[in-house]
Parts: structure tokens; C-alpha cells; sequence
């Protein structure tokens, strides 16, 4: 992974005396509150319904073990003993204290950690696959782009004071796993028939109120030019996107209403005049970040696979964890392991200090000292050997991070919610919390296979509802917290959003529709069939009637939003 | 009082913003750049959404350009000067007002602004720390428009 040099910490500890001077006029009554939240926010501290939220910022979902044990000791001595894996792949800290956030950050400062940019209409932290690097689909590893991004993104002189915030992911595998096609920019990496690394460039996408999908703009862009084009798009966007209105200042407004087409030509116009400036990449300064993301030399381990295959049959709740939560590696008789935080009783990216010193040590025992945050905000170790699978198995259970439910229907995605955030129209936690105690027969979630379920408390979306299979929206009614249920909605390949089906529903009514929904897609699917390609084959009507006729008794809300 | 920090220094105003133009166009006057024909001023000011583009070549040619900030998180006037500066040439005096906020200093110097119109005193002074806190970036700017890798990485 990327290592410090004296540049970046340099950099980091001018940026954390800035913070602290900052924070101290604050205190003084030097700064008042509209400027301080703006400057606040631009390193990650929002003000919430209890407490401050600290977003400390993961880049990209990669850290090492001893960033993971600083940040459960931070999470110990300043806040109540746990974190919350953000969707950005970020963590947020719920508790702080406002006048600790210096001396928080001067101590992430000392593991190469910082919360710069995590909020604040600036470009936020840049994310990718969470298998980045070992993925057996991947055509490149996206990390050293990501990373070349994010220092070019770092206090940037022009786009610090944008429109609105702005998000960057790239993905260089097959599957997308970064949801690239809801991102402000979306950049795929692939390799052309002379070897090299081209990207092409989504502008557009995006979630929220408006959700999009985003326009592709630009194919085969030459590595050299990451940051000069990006840079241009930046432009184009920090002149033309409305600042009048809050929701509609994204870039993916301005690209509608320019259309994709005029947009991208506008950002040939601008990037004509700049690419070959002194941004422009140079071959040294790529192989340079490219060195820093090479594979550990792997050490040779025992051909694991006929020990595997007798422990999968001995242990049916490891051959389930093993079928669901384990990965293709690159390297043979390695492993990629997803340890999953959706258990029942726990917020969804809720990780206690314990686990994360649990999950650090295990990172250095069992791989190469790196652990990953996926964006459905779960701990990824990227390098187990397969003979060992067994034995983390058996520690991650003691721990509570070995639910075998990696891409089913209760691996959900979930906000912080109305519990903690003070946007939200309702609450998210306990909606996820009953869908987990409803369902948890691994069997009958395994039956039901591939299922994204996406909760978010308000129309901001930070719980991608418009990508879920099923999403769930929080809704406020003259008061009262209710739910729109949307389907068909896809954050990977093919990405499409969801559809609402309907008026809304209480809380209570909520986990019930969840079944209904389940059982007219059980009712309807063909052999193999997935709930998402059920749904595009046979349409919204079948979810719908098996929703609303069968029970006409029930109060009918027509006027949800 | 407004008080004027230019290079880094706190300095006597020599100028004077005018919002339309008077009968009589004094020397200092800085005019809105709409009517810089009609009067002989070598100094304007404009919005930060202008099209730079419609203006450019004529404003590089004065010896001051203001740029209007709406409000202090609006970094259109950012991108305006930057390119003012590095696409237009200009070497005059480029000056921030309006809503500038100590703090937001060090990013407008970055952009080519030479001169900042602060609320007060106190304000000019935390602008002065301000832009010297930080030592050096991860991105070309105006100011310096070579990124660490073609300077100090590089090596």
C-alpha cells in the first residue's frame, strides 16, 4: 500500500496545526458559526442530533494493521468503544467532542491518517473495489489511480469551495464492484491491446434526490492525462453548477440540462488548454505511486484445498461462510475473506475497538499486515491462505464477524439514520435490525441468492436505496417516520435504479412487505434465476399486486412522497 | 473599517471601488468592468461568474482587477482568477472582496490573488497566518506551477 513520505506528513502536520488554529478562534468567537461548519466539514466534522460525527477518511478502503488499532484506540479514548463503516468506505466515529478533534487528528496524524475532505462540497474520499489488487476478474489495480487522485485532489487550490460535494470511483475489474455508474465521476481502467492503461469516464451519476446514472464521456484516456481531464471536468463544474439551490448543484444537473453530449464537448474545449500543462503525469511519477501497490511476496503455503474441502463438509456453518464469504484470490491457495458486520442486534458498519484490534491482528497472523473497507461496509482481509480459512473461521465467530451473508439479502447497506443523523426523515437501524432477526435462516437467504437490500433515512441516500434490489426510503408523513419501497435498482455492471412501488408504509408494515416481495419472486423465478433479473424479466406488476390487492383491508397512504 | 492586505501586508488603499460611474472617473478609480469603455479606468471589478472568456483579453491588459465574492464558500471566483492569471496572462494587481474570509486566503493565493479587502484588522492579520501556514501542496497552482513530482519527487 502507499507508504508516507516526508512530503505527506509534513503536509498532514501543517494541516492539523491549521485545523487547531482553526478550531481555537472558533472557541475564541472569531469565527462564526456558518464559516466554522464550512471549515469544520472540510475535515470531517459535522455537528448531529446528539453528538459531533467524525469522518475519518480510509482512502480508498485500504489500511494497515496498525492504522486499524489506532483507530480503536481513538474510538476508546474519545468516543464510546466503537466505529461505524461508512458506505465511502470511510469510518465515522459517532460521540467526539468537538474540542478533541485536534488532538484526534494529531494522533491520526501519526499513523498517516487524516480526516481531510471526508465532507464539505470539495472532492471527497476517492474509492474503489475493495478487491483491488488480489480480484481474480481485475484487468488493473485501480489503487495507485485512486491514490494519484487523491493528492491531486488534497487542498486543491480551485476546487476546495465547489458547488456541492463531489465523489470520484474507479474499478479495473470485470464486476464492478465501486459503483462506479453513481459516482459524480466514474472511471473504468482497462488495458488496450498494447498493454496499456486506458480509462474511460463517466460523468453524471449519482444518488440523492435526483438519482442518475452516469453518461460515458470520454474512451481509452491515456494515463498521462488522469489529472489533467479530471481537472478540466472540475472546471467546467465549478463555473457552471448552480449554487442557487442546494439540490440541484450537483454536476449531474448541470450535465442534464447541458445534456452529456454538450458536457463533454465543453470538457474537451477546456482540457485542450490544459493537458499538456506541468499537471500532466509524468512516466516516473506513475511508476513511482504504481511501485507502492506491487503483491506482497507471497510466501509458500501448503496446497489448502483437500483440507478445505473435508472442514466444508464436517462444519456445514463453515462451508456456508466459505461459499458466501470467501473470495477468488489472483494467487493460488490464497484467499480473499470478507468479515462481514451484519449480525443480528448490531447496526449495519457497526464495529466495536475490540474487533477492530481483532480484526488487525488477524490481518498481520494470517496476511500481509492490510486490511480493506468494502463500501457495503464490511472488513475485507485481502491475502488469507486457504489452509488457514478454517482457523480465522472459527476466531472472526468468536469475535461476531463471521455471518455468512456476503451478498445476500442481509448483508445490508444502511445510513446511520434518524438514531443519529440529524437529515434523516426516519430511522434506518431499527428497519435493518428487524429484516435481521426476521431472516436469518442461512438456508432460506441462500435459496433466495444475490440480493441488495439499501436502506437510507432520507432521500439523500447515504444507504444507496435508489441501487438496492429492494431499497428502502425513509419518508417523513406529517410526523410520522414511513417507508417507500423501491425494486429493481443494480449499483454493479448493468447498474440501473429502483422503482417505487407504491405508497408508503409504517414501520411496522415494513418487514411484512419484505416477505411478500420475497415470496411473489420465489413464486416467479425460473431455474437460477436472481431476484434482479426476476424482476427484469416479469416487471414490477407480479411485487406489486402480491404488496397491494392481497390485503385490501389495509389502509391505503396515497398520498406518499 | 476594510482594511487591504497586499503581499502578505497590511497597506494604505490607494484605490477606490466604485459600484457605477460618477461624472468625473478619478485615476484610482476600480469601475465595474461594464464600464470600462465608457471611461478611461485602468481598474475593474467583475462577479466571480463571469465569462472570462467575453473578457479576458481586455481585463489582462489593466493594472487591477477586483473579483467579487457573493459569499465566502463560492469558489467560482477561484477558478476565474486562476485562469486570469495562467490563461490570460495578467501581471497586474488581482484583488479579492466581498466575502473573504481569512481562511479562505491561502486558496484565492494560490489562484493568482495578490490583494485581499478583509472585514477588519483582526481579519487582515489571521489572513497573514493564514496563508503562510501551510509550507507547500500536492497540485501545480498559479503561484507555483510545478507539482511535487516534477520538483521535489522527481529527485
Amino acid at each position: 500500500m502507499y507508504q508516507y513520505d516526508d512530503f505527506d506528513r509534513n503536509f498532514l502536520k501543517e494541516r492539523v496545526a491549521q485545523y487547531r488554529d482553526q478550531t481555537d478562534r472558533f472557541l475564541a468567537g472569531e469565527i462564526p458559526d456558518d464559516v466554522f461548519q464550512q471549515l469544520r466539514l472540510r475535515n470531517g466534522l459535522y455537528i448531529q442530533r446528539l453528538a459531533p460525527m467524525l469522518r475519518i477518511a480510509i482512502p480508498y478502503g485500504t489500511l494497515n494493521a496498525t492504522q486499524l488499532r489506532k483507530l480503536a484506540s481513538i474510538s476508546r479514548d474519545y468516543d464510546k468503544g466503537y466505529g461505524h463503516l461508512s458506505t465511502r468506505q470511510n469510518m465515522q466515529l459517532n460521540w467526539p467532542e468537538l474540542a478533541e478533534v485536534p488532538d484526534i487528528l494529531f494522533e491520526l496524524a501519526d499513523v498517516d491518517m487524516h480526516a481531510i475532505q471526508t465532507s464539505g462540497s470539495c472532492v471527497r474520499n476517492v474509492t474503489t473495489d475493495q478487491f483491488a489488487g488480489v480480484a481474480a476478474d481485475e484487468q488493473v489495480d485501480a489503487r495507485p489511480y485512486a491514490e494519484l487522485l487523491r493528492q491531486w485532489s488534497t487542498y486543491h487550490p480551485e476546487f476546495e469551495w465547489l458547488p456541492r460535494k463531489f465523489k470520484i470511483a474507479l474499478n479495473g475489474a470485470e464486476s464492478d464492484r465501486a459503483a462506479i455508474a453513481v459516482h459524480d465521476i466514474g472511471i473504468q481502467l482497462q488495458v488496450d491491446a498494447e498493454n496499456r492503461t486506458t480509462f474511460n469516464v463517466y460523468v453524471g451519476g449519482g444518488l440523492g434526490r435526483t438519482p442518475a446514472i452516469g453518461a460515458l464521456i470520454r474512451e481509452n484516456l491515456a494515463e498521462k492525462h488522469l489529472l489533467t481531464y479530471v481537472e478540466a471536468i472540475l472546471r467546467v463544474y465549478n463555473r457552471y453548477g448552480r449554487r442557487d439551490n442546494k439540490y440541484k448543484a450537483r454536476i449531474k444537473i448541470l450535465v442534464k440540462a447541458m445534456t452529456p453530449k454538450v458536457f463533454g464537448e465543453k470538457v474537451d474545449a477546456e482540457w485542450d488548454l490544459i493537458k499538456d500543462n506541468p499537471q500532466e503525469l509524468t512516466q516516473q511519477e506513475i511508476d513511482r505511486i504504481n511501485g507502492f501497490f506491487q503483491p506482497p511476496e507471497y510466501r509458500r503455503v501448503p496446497d489448502g484445498s483437500a483440507s478445505l474441502a473435508s472442514q466444508r463438509l464436517e462444519h456445514p456453518s463453515f462451508n456456508r461462510w466459505v461459499q458466501q464469504n470467501v473470495s477468488e484470490h489472483k494467487q493460488p491457495h490464497y484467499a480473499i475473506v470478507t468479515l462481514s458486520t451484519k449480525a443480528t442486534g448490531i447496526p449495519p458498519g457497526d464495529v466495536t475497538d475490540v474487533q477492530m484490534d481483532a480484526v488487525a491482528n488477524w490481518a498481520e497472523r494470517f496476511g500481509y499486515g492490510e486490511i480493506r473497507i468494502s463500501h457495503d461496509q464490511n472488513f475485507v482481509l485481502p491475502d488469507v491462505p486457504q489452509y488457514q480459512l478454517f482457523e480465522l473461521f472459527e476466531l472472526a465467530r468468536a469475535e461476531g464477524l463471521a455471518s455468512a451473508n456476503q451478498g445476500l439479502m442481509t448483508d445490508v447497506i444502511c445510513c446511520p439514520g434518524g438514531d443519529y443523523c440529524s437529515l434523516a426523515n426516519a430511522k434506518s437501524i431499527p428497519v435493518a435490525e428487524e429484516i435481521l432477526q426476521r431472516f436469518d435462516d442461512y438456508d432460506y437467504l441462500h435459496d433466495l441468492g444475490p440480493l441488495d437490500l439499501n436502506i437510507s433515512g432520507c432521500m439523500n441516500a447515504c444507504g444507496h436505496h435508489h441501487v438496492g434490489h429492494i431499497g428502502i426510503l425513509g419518508v417523513d408523513k406529517r410526523g410520522d417516520e414511513f417507508y417507500q419501497i423501491s425494486l429493481g435498482g443494480n449499483a454493479t455492471n448493468d447498474a440501473s435504479l429502483g422503482k417505487i412501488i407504491g405508497p408508503s408504509f409504517s414501520r411496522n408494515e415494513v418487514v411484512g412487505v419484505i416477505e411478500r416481495l420475497l415470496d411473489a419472486y420465489v413464486d416467479n423465478r425460473t431455474n437460477g434465476e436472481t431476484f434482479l433479473s426476476c424482476y427484469r424479466r416479469v416487471g414490477i406488476d407480479p411485487f406489486k399486486d402480491r404488496v397491494y390487492v392481497q390485503e385490501p383491508e389495509r389502509q391505503s397512504h396515497a398520498s406518499a412522497g | 473599517m476594510p482594511v487591504l492586505v497586499k503581499d502578505q501586508q497590511i497597506v494604505e488603499d490607494p484605490w477606490q471601488l466604485l459600484e457605477t460611474i460618477p461624472d468625473y472617473v478619478p485615476s484610482n478609480a476600480i469601475v465595474p468592468v461594464e464600464q470600462l469603455k465608457n471611461s478611461n479606468a485602468n481598474a475593474a471589478w467583475v462577479d466571480g461568474d463571469i465569462e472570462i472568456e467575453e473578457y479576458g483579453d481586455k481585463l489582462s491588459t489593466l493594472d487591477l482587477v477586483a473579483v467579487h465574492f457573493p459569499m465566502f464558500a463560492d469558489g467560482r471566483g477561484l477558478s476565474l482568477g486562476a485562469l486570469l492569471r495562467k490563461r490570460y496572462g495578467f501581471k497586474g494587481e488581482l484583488r479579492a472582496f466581498g466575502q473573504v474570509q481569512p481562511d479562505l486566503t491561502p486558496f484565492m493565493s494560490r489562484c493568482g490573488f495578490d490583494a485581499f479587502v478583509l472585514e477588519n484588522e483582526l481579519a487582515a492579520q489571521t489572513a497573514i497566518q493564514c496563508m503562510s501556514s501551510m509550507s507547500d501542496f500536492y497540485q501545480g497552482s498559479v503561484i507555483q506551477p510545478e507539482p511535487p513530482y516534477r520538483r521535489k519527487r522527481a529527485r
